[in-house]
């Protein structure tokens, strides 16, 4: 009797798919992209609603389905495309069955056949569309990392890393380790540590902070810090962080200027002019600050 | 537990024996160079304080396994005199030997895990656990 | 086991290339402050690049001979320490902050000369 519902489905495969498209094109007007063309979303779901027969028809997940996953992954269409598309054929294949009227099967098995024709293919899909996200996650999660902690040699002996977003202890291990590694690769007497764009600096973050400062200081190179914004300064004294060990500068300028006299350099302008105007500024502003 | 090596401590060269044997074997188990040298150092402060304070004992290795997450399991174990206050021992800088007192805070910090059991005149027993990154 | 001590001019040069078990390391403390006596070396330069592990009890012995040195008038500079020991001896909560540091050998003994000029 179970073969005759799915004999039923198939048989009238041609009416069900017709009302399976007229259903489906309405959801669409619900959640229209208008970035997928009229066509490709009629071929897309032709070919949908044909797996879908295929698999009801063989009672086993085609590899039809992997491959036609794969594509709607691939184009970046939500999951729930597939999943509203697979109800939307649950409904519309009850409402046939039921309708049927050579047919005397109790409501209620209808509903748990055609429930186990195509829940499989739900959960078919499920597991490959979860299972590509794990794997952009994974992928993001090293690109994440890579970003993390970037070292840029300015000049000889000078090098800066800027830090952008939260600090976590898992990311902190990893700046450290990499600020580290830089230094050494880079031959860096004066590492800058930007911290512009970092959000928040509490005492989680400035003791990490301050510990790579201290690493960077035992292998024989100097950190300063830069980038402290004026409510991180208050934040810093009002939860009692202790700085005073390092340098510390406002700006990645003025972190610079000095990190340029710790290792007896100094920027010359060949336009004799404007670097007077320039001295004069910096004096200016030297003595402000003093 | 797969498997368990252990390292006798007697001799004071016991201590860079059994360092290089739980850095060998960190190796293996995938750790990066970083937390190799954490625990090789956590193994020659557990390894020192035995032979310091209890004249012999042994650091055991075992290969831990968790969801999804592998780790190096170590015991250091001795009959010697105990800890009287754990809590004492476990703070920055108290030692009763004028060492630097860094030994048992820093390996808790060197480690992901650590637990210290220990009775006065029956001995101490320390198992500490770092998972691979 | 002892470690060579070399003399360059006013200055001690030290490379560090073993395993350093406690008495080694003693016998080096000892072996140091005799020759900074001897030659009346004014600066001394102790490479560690070859170093793997220090714990306590070496950061201690290092430390006490940084500051025994000072006492008989000698500099001394600590370099190449590997990122990974610095990153075990932060954890254990160990930061030498009277140490002075260098890269390597040879900006130890610039740096050297820079302090001992001061
Ligand atoms: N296995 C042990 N048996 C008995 N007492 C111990 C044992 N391990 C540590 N202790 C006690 O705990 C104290 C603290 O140990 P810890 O390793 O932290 O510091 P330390 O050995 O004194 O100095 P450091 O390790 O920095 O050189 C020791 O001074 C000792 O009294
Ligand atoms: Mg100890």
């Amino acid at each position: 009797m179970a073969k005759n519902l799915k004999e039923i489905l198939v048989d009238n495969s041609n009416g069900l798919v017709h009302m399976w498209l007229e259903e489906v094109a309405e959801k669409q007007k619900e959640v229209t992209n208008s970035a997928i063309s009229q066509d490709l979303f009629e071929n897309t779901n032709r070919e949908f609603v044909n797996i879908i027969f295929g698999s009801v028809e063989k009672e086993s997940l085609t590899s039809d389905l992997d491959s036609f996953t794969e594509r709607v992954i691939n184009l970046g269409w939500p999951l729930s495309y597939l999943t509203d598309g697979l109800q939307l054929f649950k409904r519309v294949a009850i409402e046939f069955l039921i309708e049927h009227e050579e047919l005397d099967v109790p409501v209620p098995k209808v509903l748990r056949h055609v429930d186990e024709l195509v829940n499989p293919i739900i959960n078919q899909l499920v597991n490959e569309y979860s299972g590509s996200w794990e794997n952009t996650v994974s992928l993001q999660r090293v690109a994440l990392q890579e970003l993390s902690a970037p070292l840029i040699p300015v000049m000889d002996n000078i090098t800066v890393m800027p830090l952008i977003g939260t600090i976590d202890t898992e990311r902190a291990k990893f700046i450290m380790e990499n600020l580290l590694d830089g230094v050494i690769k880079h031959h860096a007497e004066v590492v800058l540590i930007d911290i512009t764009g970092v959000p928040v600096v509490d005492t989680m973050v400035a003791h990490h902070i301050i510990q790579a400062a201290e690493a960077v200081r035992l292998i024989g190179s100097t950190c300063i810090l830069v980038g402290i914004r004026p409510e991180i300064a208050q934040t810093i004294v009002n939860l009692g962080i202790d700085l005073s060990k390092f340098p510390t500068k406002s700006s990645l300028r003025k972190g610079f200027t000095t990190a340029l006299e710790m290792t007896n350099q100094m920027i010359v302008q060949t336009n004799s002019e404007e670097q007077t105007i320039e001295e004069l500024i910096d004096s200016l502003d030297r003595s402000k600050q003093s | 537990m797969d498997f368990r090596t252990c390292v006798n401590i007697q001799k004071e060269w016991d201590i860079v024996g059994a360092r290089q044997f739980g850095r060998d074997f960190s190796k293996k188990l995938g750790f990066g160079i970083v937390d190799q040298a954490r625990i090789a150092t956590a193994i020659s402060e557990l390894a020192r304080n035995i032979y310091l304070y209890a004249g012999s004992g042994k650091i055991c290795f075992d290969e831990v396994e968790n969801v999804g997450s592998r780790g190096i399991c170590i015991v250091a174990i001795d009959t010697g005199p105990g800890i009287k206050d754990i809590s004492q021992v476990m703070e920055d800088g108290f030692s009763t030997s004028g060492g630097l007192g860094a030994g048992l805070p820093g390996v808790k910090r060197l480690m992901d895990e650590f637990d210290i059991t220990s009775k006065t005149g029956e001995g101490t027993e320390i198992r500490v656990v770092k998972w691979v990154r | 086991m002892r470690i060579p001590i070399l003399k360059l001019h006013n200055y001690l040069l030290i490379s560090i290339q073993i395993d350093l078990d406690d008495q080694t390391a003693i016998q080096f403390q000892e072996d140091l402050l005799n020759k900074i006596h001897q030659s009346g070396a004014t600066g001394v330069v102790i490479d560690l690049t070859s170093v793997d592990i220090i714990d306590s009890f070496i950061a201690k012995v290092l430390g006490d001979v940084v500051t025994m040195s000072d006492l008989m008038g000698a500099k001394v500079v600590l370099t190449g320490i590997q990122p990974a020991v610095a990153v075990t001896l932060i954890d254990l909560g160990i930061h030498l902050n009277e140490v002075t540091t260098a890269l390597d050998l040879e900006q130890g003994l610039i740096k050297l000369r820079q302090e001992l000029e001061e």
